[in-house]
């Protein structure tokens, strides 16, 4: 269910402190609470952010919503546990995370790209139907990829094996900001991808051609850009960045069969809130979902009646707001 | 007749009969004017040919009157009435009936049914009388069928009435939204590109058509590319340059404009 | 209707390039149904249809032959039957939607669960609200809450573009999901709501029925209150499928109807010809839903207790399945489909096998329809005209 990320943040932080009675709301005291449901957004949207890129890109390249992202991000997150259970937690750890974990991460990318690669190419790509068609298509998609890690899993909810961290003392004592090693690495590991795929888009000829497709690809056809090739990378980008996307989930709160499906509204919200086809846009649309995500418990401190459990519901509202007075989404339109 | 448009919207308004006034209409798109101050009359009982180098704003001017697009600025009169950012049905039931350039085929019809979609006002398209007023709608349905197939049989199309409306050639389609359009008894009928794409002879067969369905009474206003079509068909034409009236006349007087022939050789994005 | 699909900017067509194949392009409506019509004339559809027709015949000689030996217990079979039912009247909801308006709906879950949670809120021992109404009475109030549900979630959405619709109507579905689990002074949250009455509750002979005839031994069978109980939960969800066949055919072959696939094919034709398009959408978005409602009553007066996993996705997408597998636009297919569900997932409940291979056989079966044939195993047949009004006669679906 998609509140199962709200009903049970891994952390406990958040939640522990949301229900502490009687803030001072306005006091001084307000403030590192303030604080602290800001990283955590932070955390969250990282996540939002890696799964909503993939999003955007196949919505402007592939022409179609596409359904199954979320389990695509499933995916990822269970080939990182199976690589992780391979590899082992031995070893030098980074962040407070094994090597293996890293390995695992790669997995989960690799995984992930590989899926959905496959999938364009044997199921997408010889349908004889339009975007809505293709939309039906991957809702069937997602019900497979998630059948598959059941049959495999089992519908329980897992763990990766790495050690449950205490929130780094010293920024605590800084800041009174409670954050681990882990959540640091989440963050770290997002930017780094973003600002790769930043360079990507921006300097390379692969970028400028995908964001040629994204803004026209009949005009792209025509200048002799080698669709394919660039719906292929599409697929491979996309999907990789939802992997590590998974992973990191996995990491962030737990793994279960429908821990993508039930993130994939929280991420449709986001890309339309940045506009569908602007992966820009989908970048700071997930940093304002998972941030709006996180911060709803601010809500009921002030006294409003809004519980935390509402957390997407005030995501899917912004959604419906957003498609409906500014459907080009606030970053504007296109990818350039 | 050859005096600038701008001139003409200054007679009173009861002056001529004009089934279609626009007013200093405007329209753009994200900085793009696509259409700029266009102020222009189709008097009652014509033909009125529309044409201009591609970019003039034509298709944006049927959209603006049609009611698809929203006007920046300016007004739109139907039948003395104002129907200035009404939605596109609305200005419909005013007497204005517009065809597509491009019509998409109706799918899982035939083109007897496609036809059917014309009339107006169907008691049968409210959901209770189907229920409270069965024999009503079965009279009413009768009634359209036969006017439907009257229509067809005009057209000399009657053959094609079983056809599944995604059958049809491009022409024939052309030919059936004219027809599904006069059983929307309009009383101007705004064709786009009307013979675009299809063949002679059945471009001559519109053409009479067109002729005889405005001995009817029907008053048109047609865009159309194909100058030998409209020069014999329309009169008065109105030229469209650069998205406003560049001048309006009879086809000899158009023909024989240089402003015309300079704005279809000069800046007119390369007709 | 401002961003019309036929001429984005202006004169930008170059000339002669619209022949007749150009009208084609974008022109086969959503979701690939574009050879939808050719089933009237080809033969490879009647013999598809005979198949359909061999294989329902097969399953339901099965069936009866199973409660003959004693494998099947007719409560079972009821069971069953009544299931198909609840899920045809899924499917039929968003047929009037999806199949006759080109309405991508992905909130008939919403309407699904509203159908369950009015009626058992109204009149359940166990509903946290003071009322006692009787079930009867409760099906209006939920058919008048479908109504204001449906409003609720049309007018804002029903505006935008096929593809924002199916994200938005899930996101507003979601928020009702949400809303359901976490009110708890209201509906009771996860815990459910118990104590739901039988329909008949308070009505004369119906009321009781099922505890007066008592029991008949049949031999290998003894048809007990079980039995009758079901008897009456099937003719509910029987005459609830009867009634909403019934209107949906004729309203499908009306000119109302018309207008509907004239709208699903081309919506600015249909404005060019004078009809308020978001009118008639609305119109059949509110009607699908009360019909997709309905399923909802069933299920909620056939079962003692009921939670918010009714407003599972899921649900929605079992009704698409239905659809798109029986043929959009299709009322027999729409029941068709209804049918199919049933066999999956008592089917795999059968057989033993779990949730897991369900989903797999559900995602696999959009997959391969898609794939193979998109317009569906039963679709509309023949042309649409209002009976009595046509020269030939009757006209099918």
């Amino acid at each position: 269910m998609l509140a199962t990320l709200v009903a049970q943040p891994s952390g406990g932080v958040v939640a522990g402190a949301a229900l502490a009675p009687g803030l001072a709301v306005g006091g001084l005291d307000y403030v590192p609470q303030l604080l602290n449901y800001f990283v955590n957004g932070l955390v969250f949207s990282a996540i939002i952010v890696l799964g909503g890129i993939g999003l955007s890109l196949v919505y402007s390249i592939a022409d179609f919503a596409n359904f199954a992202h979320g389990d695509t991000m499933t995916v990822g997150a269970y080939a990182g546990l199976v690589t992780l259970g391979a590899v082992g937690t031995a070893g030098p750890q980074l962040l407070a995370l094994p090597l293996g974990f890293y390995a695992a991460l790669l997995a989960g990318i690799a995984a992930a790209a590989v899926v959905a690669v496959a999938t364009h190419y044997f199921i997408y790509r010889p349908l004889d139907t339009d975007s809505i068609g293709l939309l039906i298509t991957s809702i069937g998609v997602a019900f497979v990829y998630r059948a598959v890690v059941q049959l495999q899993f089992g519908t329980d909810f897992t763990e990766y094996d790495v050690a449950v961290l205490r929130p780094v003392p010293w920024i605590e004592a800084a800041t009174g900001i409670t954050i681990t090693e882990h959540e640091l690495a989440i963050v770290l590991v997002a930017a780094v991808l973003v600002a790769a795929l930043h360079v990507v888009l921006q300097y390379t000829t692969l970028g400028r051609t995908m964001r040629a497709t994204a803004d026209n690809e009949d005009l792209a056809k025509v200048s002799g850009i080698r669709t394919e090739r660039v719906i292929t990378s599409m697929w491979v980008i996309g999907a990789g960045l939802a992997g590590a996307g998974g992973v990191f989930l996995g990491l962030y709160n737990q793994l279960g069969p429908r821990m993508g499906f039930d993130l994939l509204l929280v991420i449709f919200a986001a890309v339309i809130l940045g506009g569908i086809g602007s992966v820009y846009g989908a970048m700071l649309g997930g940093v304002v979902i998972g941030m709006v995500n996180r911060l709803t418990p601010v809500l009921s401190d002030v006294g409003l009646p809004i519980e935390p459990a509402y957390a997407n519901a005030i995501a899917f509202v912004i959604m419906v707001f957003v498609l409906l007075v500014r459907p080009t989404g606030i970053a504007g339109e296109g990818v350039s | 007749m050859s005096e600038p448009a701008a001139a003409r919207s200054e007679e009173p308004e009861e002056a001529g009969d004009a089934v279609l006034r626009t007013e200093n209409l405007r329209k753009t798109f994200g900085g793009l004017t696509a259409t700029d101050d266009v102020t222009m009359e189709v008097e009652r009982g014509t033909i009125t040919g529309m044409i201009g180098p591609n970019g003039a704003g034509k298709s944006t001017f049927f959209n603006l009157v049609s009611g698809f697009y929203e006007p920046d600025g300016g007004s739109v009169v139907v039948n003395g009435e104002e129907t200035t950012g009404m939605d596109p049905h609305e200005v419909t039931e005013h007497g204005l009936v517009r065809t597509f350039q491009t019509p998409r085929k109706l799918e899982g019809m035939t083109v007897r049914e496609a036809m059917l979609v014309g009339p107006q006002r169907q008691l049968g398209e409210s959901v209770i009388p189907l229920f409270t007023q069965p024999d009503a709608v079965a009279a009413e349905e009768r009634q359209n069928l036969q006017r439907a197939e009257e229509l067809l049989e005009r057209f000399e199309i009657t053959h094609l009435a079983d056809q599944p409306a995604t059958d049809i050639s491009g022409g024939q389609l052309k030919l059936v939204e004219l027809a599904r359009a006069m059983l929307a008894e309009p009383d101007l009928l705004l064709l786009d590109e009307p013979v675009a794409g299809v063949n002679p002879t059945l471009a001559n067969k519109l053409k009479a058509i067109i002729r005889e369905l405005h001995e009817d009474g029907i008053t048109f206003l047609i865009i159309e590319h194909d100058m030998g079509f409209i020069m014999d068909l329309a009169d008065p034409i109105v030229v469209l340059n650069q998205g406003a009236v560049l001048m309006e006349g009879s086809p000899d007087e158009v023909k024989n404009d240089d402003r015309v022939v300079e704005a279809y050789l000069g800046g007119g994005g390369g007709d | 209707m401002a961003d019309d699909s036929h001429e984005p900017e202006d004169d930008i067509e170059p000339e002669g390039a619209d022949d007749g194949s150009s009208a084609e392009a974008g022109g086969n409506g959503p979701g690939g149904s574009r050879s939808a019509f050719e089933g009237g004339v080809d033969t490879s559809q009647r013999r598809v249809e005979r198949l359909t027709n061999y294989g329902i015949a097969a399953a339901a000689v099965a069936l009866l032959a199973g409660v003959l030996v004693g494998l099947v217990s007719p409560t079972y079979l009821l069971f069953l039957v009544s299931l198909a039912g609840m899920y045809a009247l899924l499917s039929l909801g968003l047929n009037v939607q999806w199949g006759y308006a080109g309405l991508i709906n992905f909130s008939v879950a919403a309407f699904f669960g509203l159908g369950a949670y009015v009626p058992a809120l109204l009149s359940a021992s166990g509903s946290p609200l003071p009322w006692d109404v009787s079930p009867i009475a409760g099906l209006f109030v939920a058919v008048a809450a479908t109504v204001v549900l449906a409003l609720a979630i049309g007018i804002p959405t029903l505006s935008l573009r096929e593809d924002y619709l199916a994200i938005a109507s899930l996101g507003l579905a979601e928020v009702l999901r949400l809303v359901v689990r976490n009110q708890q002074s209201w509906t009771n949250g996860t815990n459910g709501i118990g104590g739901i009455p039988l329909f008949f509750e308070g009505v004369p002979v119906l009321g009781t029925f099922a505890s007066d005839v008592g029991t008949v031994d049949l031999g290998i069978y003894t048809l007990g209150y079980q039995f009758w109980n079901g008897l009456l939960n099937f003719a509910i969800v029987a005459g609830f499928v009867v009634v909403s066949y019934v209107v949906l055919r004729r309203v499908h072959r009306s000119p109302w109807g018309r207008v509907l696939r004239t709208i699903r094919s081309d919506e600015d034709l249909a404005e060019a010809l004078g009809k308020n398009t978001y009118a008639f959408r609305m119109q059949a978005f509110v009607l699908g839903s009360v019909v997709a409602m309905l399923a909802g009553v069933y299920y909620s007066y056939s079962n003692y207790f009921i939670t918010p996993g009714i407003f599972d996705p899921i649900f929605t997408f079992y009704a698409w399945i239905a659809v798109i597998l029986g043929g959009s636009g299709s009322n027999r297919g729409a029941l068709f489909g209804g049918v199919v569900i049933v066999a999956i997932v008592e089917g795999s409940r059968g057989l033993g096998v779990g949730a897991s291979w369900r989903l797999f056989a559900v995602g696999a079966l959009i997959i391969a329809v898609m794939r193979f044939r998109p317009q569906g195993v039963l679709p509309p047949r023949k042309e649409l005209i209002w009976p009595g009004a046509h020269r030939g006669g009757e006209t099918d679906e």
